[in-house]
């Protein structure tokens, strides 16, 4: 139905357009676009522009109002050309006497409520209303009560219908005059607001409704000019300075009409990108992958995405942090920044894909930030296991050099003191005495026996300080069964991996075994894989999971036929 | 015979001292971190230095370090190490750094003071004094089968005297052996096991404690 109805308003002024043209030409001294052939292109190529622009914006939601301005715009463009002396009727020549400079206003109007048809800032709306009343009521309406065309020396002219009385030539000049400087305020105002507003917006904003609003300053400027060029003169009238402006008004309209078309363009531009990335988000991208398909997707391949993290830290989905660079767009939801995009300059200029990309990827976004999250709470989660088994390791050296240095550092000197009271007590001792201090003696060398073996089970000194090598070299001395080193690294490493490393060979090399143990140490790259292989792997290594998972390695025992079982462990390493 | 103390515990450091005195011999000067035993080196020169493996700062391994530098400047005096530790490990590493003239026991040997003496003694001639509980460690550990099972009983006791660092003369008495025997053991041990033989007891204690401590395959 309203298709149909807008089709209708298009063809009533296409007919509109040709009509005011004859007219035009019918008073060719008289007219703007009747002067010539290329004044009457000119005149239907804006006036159509207007139209055609002004229809298909009522076809679209959102810009029905917009649309109705223009249509408005384009009729009011023509009505120029109906006051015309040789308009031959009395209803068209006084339609034209009280319309014919309704025009600006309108182009104005459409130019401020520009791109949703609505003026809502009240400066704005103050200067449109300064603006048709200055051209309808002052210039027109009121103008056209007093204006009696034959007083006024225009014998040909048709009637005019609303002249009220005798007409009045003083009247009809003071309301022209006055209609010219309201027209001269109201324009040069509007203009200034329209920059001003043009300035103060968003860039986004800034960047769809630039071309319009220039294009609109400038047709108002023109007008202005023309308002100026008329104040001496008494009315607006049609010399050469006013035709020539009145063809910069008609490139001004035209260039208008095309802004509005350029931004439907770019909208479509958008949607096409916008409805690829639909589809690309359909097929589930892997944890990570949605900048991969925002950077295909929005034809930037330096684009990069990322969350910003509870305790403050900028990730991407894996928790790598991300050190954005170029234009950075926050993705806000609900007044909390969600995601960070840094892309080339200039991309979200479309206001459209600024709003649309987040809500289209909103559920890949809110999935990817909470990976982010979690991968976050992760690795604090690993950092704690960590730093809960360095603190345990830390425990137990200063427990073993306590020993060491506490009860191992007594007994000796105990020994000693002992030694001591016996030389002293001579050679003619009492055989018994002598037998119970040798008996003391033997005592304090099992509890020293027994201390060390204590200390190095706890955490053996030669770990701490010759590293894994020696340690598992010297754990081949005291091993039930005979060990077989194929290989150990020959550098040190951090301590933490090393008593990882020691303690999966120590747990399995205690254990009764029948034949030789195979153990193995080698780095590759940054993993130092640990191998200890023959029948005597243990069943139980939850210890061993706590201790090297803490680092982020794996132990798992594997076992063979035969009854051979290999226990391997892999533990990342820094270099 | 001039003796220099190193400890950091003064009870340890004042027993020892007496113990000694008692046994004849002479300590010269008394040390509690290795920058004191340097100067008590110096000033005191002494003919074996015996030495606490830990010691301030870090209570490790600073006396194997000092070992090492006393070598350097004063390669005639002798340096007997006492350790908690029962680390064939630092026994190699202490001989390595000071090849002749030194020894590593277990600090409990203080109070058996004849063991103490013999190794001062030794220390002193040059020999190395490896103690024996930590020999009888590396005999004992367990191995594949090797050329040791086909040692016979008193090869393997002169086997350990060798790794403790005896001098073939000092095997004679241990044993009650004529020196042509231990001669004779000695040559068919170190066939037995592939070694090559070394005049130089230094490079034959280091040869023999290797060969105990790398345990390898025995031949096909």
């Amino acid at each position: 139905m309203a298709r149909a109805l807008w089709f209708a308003v298009l063809v009533a002024g296409l007919v509109f357009g040709v009509f005011s043209l004859a007219v035009a030409r019918g008073g060719a001294g008289n007219s703007f676009g009747g002067s010539s052939a290329f004044a009457g292109a000119a005149e239907l190529a804006a006036g159509y522009a207007l139209l055609t622009v002004g229809v298909a914006a009522c076809m679209r939601p959102r810009q029905a109002r917009l649309g109705a301005i223009l249509v408005a715009a384009s009729f009011a463009w023509f009505l120029l050309e109906w006051n015309n002396p040789a308009a031959g009727s009395a209803f068209v020549f006084t339609i034209g006497l009280v319309l014919y400079a309704v025009a600006p206003p309108l182009v104005a109007h459409a130019m401020l409520a520009y791109p949703d048809g609505r003026v809502g800032w009240w400066p704005g709306r103050l200067g449109l209303a300064l603006g048709y009343a200055g051209s309808v009521l002052v210039l027109g309406l009121l103008a056209a009560v007093v204006f009696d065309p034959a007083a006024q020396g225009c014998a040909q002219c048709p009637r005019n219908l609303l002249l009220a009385g005798g007409g009045s030539s003083g009247a009809y000049g003071s309301l022209n005059r006055a209609g010219m400087y309201l027209g001269l305020t109201w324009s040069v105002l509007l203009i200034l607001l329209a920059a001003g507003d043009l300035v103060r917006s968003t860039p986004a904003r800034r960047r769809l409704a630039a071309p319009v609003v220039v294009a609109g300053c400038v047709y108002l400027g023109v007008v202005a000019a023309d308002f100026a060029h008329s104040l001496h003169r008494g009315y607006l009238g049609n010399d050469g300075l006013d035709r020539r402006l009145w063809l910069g008004e008609a490139a001004a309209l035209c260039a208008l009409s095309l802004a509005v078309i350029w931004a439907w363009v770019r909208a479509r531009r958008t949607r096409s990108a916008l409805a690829r990335l639909v589809i690309e988000l359909a097929e589930s991208p892997p944890p990570g992958g949605l900048r991969d398909v925002l950077a295909d997707v929005l034809h930037d391949p330096s684009l990069q995405l990322a969350y910003p993290l509870a305790d403050g830290r900028i990730t991407d989905a894996r928790c790598r942090a991300v050190e954005l660079t170029g234009e950075v767009t926050p993705i806000v939801r609900g007044g909390q920044q969600v995601a960070l995009l840094s892309h080339r300059s200039g991309l979200f200029a479309e206001p459209t894909l600024a709003e649309e990309v987040p809500a289209t990827a909103r559920l890949a976004l809110d999935n990817e930030r909470l990976q982010a999250e979690a991968w976050s709470q992760l690795e604090d989660l690993r950092a704690s296991r960590a730093r809960i088994v360095q603190f345990g390791d830390a425990e137990r050296r200063r427990l073993v050099r306590d020993l060491h240095d506490g009860a191992q550092q007594r007994l000796v000197t105990l020994s000693l003191a002992l030694r001591l009271a016996r030389t002293r007590l001579g050679p003619g001792m009492d055989p018994a005495l002598a037998g119970r201090i040798d008996e003391a003696e033997a005592e304090l060398r099992d509890a020293l026996a027994d201390l060390r073996e204590l200390a190095q089970g706890i955490f053996p000194v030669i770990l701490a300080e010759e590293g894994l090598s020696a340690a598992v070299e010297a754990l081949a001395e005291e091993a039930p069964a005979p060990l077989e080193i194929t290989a150990l690294p020959d550098e040190r490493l951090s301590s933490s991996v090393e008593a990882a490393a020691y303690f999966v060979v120590s747990e399995t090399v205690r254990r009764p075994a029948a034949n030789t143990l195979k153990i193995s140490a080698v780095r590759h790259d940054s993993r130092l894989v640990v191998e200890v292989e023959g029948d005597s792997a243990p069943a139980e290594i939850t210890d061993l999971q706590d201790r090297v998972g803490a680092l982020d390695g794996t132990v798992a025992v594997m076992r063979g036929p035969g009854g051979v079982a290999t226990i391997r462990a892999e533990i990342p390493c820094e270099s | 015979m001039r003796v220099v103390i190193a400890d950091d515990e003064v009870l340890l450091r004042d027993g020892l001292d007496r113990l000694l005195t008692e046994e004849g011999f002479d300590v010269v000067g008394k040390a509690g971190t290795a920058g004191e035993l340097h100067r008590e080196i110096g000033l005191a020169r002494p003919d074996v230095a015996i030495i606490d493996i830990k010691m301030p700062p870090t209570h490790t391994d600073e006396g194997l370090v000092a070992a090492q530098e006393i070598h350097a400047s004063h390669p005639d005096v002798g340096v007997l190490v006492l350790s908690h530790y029962l680390e064939s490990h630092y026994a190699m590493r202490l001989i390595e750094q000071h090849p002749g003239g030194a020894g590593y026991l277990l600090k409990e040997r203080v109070s058996g003071v004849g063991v103490l003496a013999d190794a001062l003694v030794r220390v002193h001639e040059g020999e190395c004094v490896i103690d024996p509980t930590i020999v009888s460690r590396l005999l004992r550990r367990a191995r594949p089968a090797s050329a040791l099972g086909q040692l016979t009983e008193r090869e393997r006791e002169v086997l350990a005297l060798m790794a403790e660092g005896r001098s073939n003369k000092g095997i004679c008495e241990r044993l009650f052996l004529g020196p042509k025997t231990v001669e004779g053991h000695v040559t068919h041990i170190f066939t037995k096991l592939g070694v090559g033989e070394s005049a130089d007891d230094h490079r034959r204690v280091l040869a023999v404690l290797s060969y105990l401590r790398s345990a390898p395959q025995q031949q096909a």
